[in-house]
């Protein structure tokens, strides 16, 4: 079991409340510091792959940058979709209101999925992740 | 997305949204369940947690005026029922939500 872990960071490396994404054995991942609690997520976005740690995280879910969708990071579960953007109140222009339509018929079928999350554990300073 | 995880996130950022506010989760757990659940429901069709209670309307400005936590955009009416229109949260200091009752904002005076 001591071999499945690869030492990913130094503990002092992320702040508390923060992230940071790391390769390993050809996956991408990112570390969450949930005020001393590490955990390990796949890096992509359960919706449109976006960079999660480029997002907020607050307790332990995370909001990613991109569209807003929301992830418990202890279990990698979608707790939310995308949230809609502003159109604004007022007409839009004929074509861009049909391209905008066209996009929103194409978004209806994204589903936001959960996401893999990897064990953790640290050993002095450093944070080893599993990838089994 | 599974609904009980929803809810349970929804508490955790609404109680730091309300706390600095002067409000709680209503002691009620069963209304709380309820409502917030209708809210996950709500959130699922519009990608948004409006109140359960109050219509949605079509201009995006008013809409946006009742997302839960609505309470800041209806301070003074609020405060004068000592809970939010749907009862979701109440005052801190109330103990029995069962005491307090909907109030128009007609009938609130000094509301805006």
């Amino acid at each position: 079991m001591q071999n499945d872990f690869r030492p990913v960071l130094k503990v002092a490396e992320i702040a508390p409340g923060g992230m940071k994404a790391v390769e390993v054995d050809g996956h991408e991942i990112v570390i969450c510091n949930c005020d001393g609690q590490f955990y390990a997520l796949a890096r992509r976005c359960g919706h449109m792959n976006a960079s999660l740690e480029k997002g907020t995280l607050d307790g332990t879910i995370l909001t990613c940058a991109m569209h807003c969708a929301q992830f418990d990071v202890t279990t990698g579960e979608a707790l939310s979709g995308p949230v809609p953007r502003d159109a604004g109140d007022e007409p839009l222009p004929p074509k861009l209101g049909t391209y905008l339509q066209n996009l929103a018929a194409l978004m209806q079928s994204v589903r936001t999925e959960s996401i893999r999350t990897y064990p953790t554990k640290v050993d002095m300073d450093q944070i080893w992740v599993s990838m089994h | 997305m599974n609904v009980e995880s929803r809810k349970k996130a929804l508490e955790f950022f609404y109680k730091k949204v309300v706390d600095p506010l002067g409000y709680k989760f209503t002691p009620d757990q069963e209304l709380k369940d309820f409502l917030l659940e209708q809210e996950v429901i709500l959130e699922q069709k519009h990608g948004i947690p409006f109140c359960p209670c109050q219509p949605i309307r079509p201009r995006r400005a008013q809409a946006m005026t009742i997302v839960c936590p609505c309470i800041p955009f209806h301070r003074q009416h609020y405060d004068a029922m000592k809970r939010c229109w749907c009862g979701l949260f109440v005052h801190k200091d109330v103990t029995d939500p069962t005491q307090l009752q909907q109030i128009p904002l007609s009938e609130v005076p000094h509301a805006k």
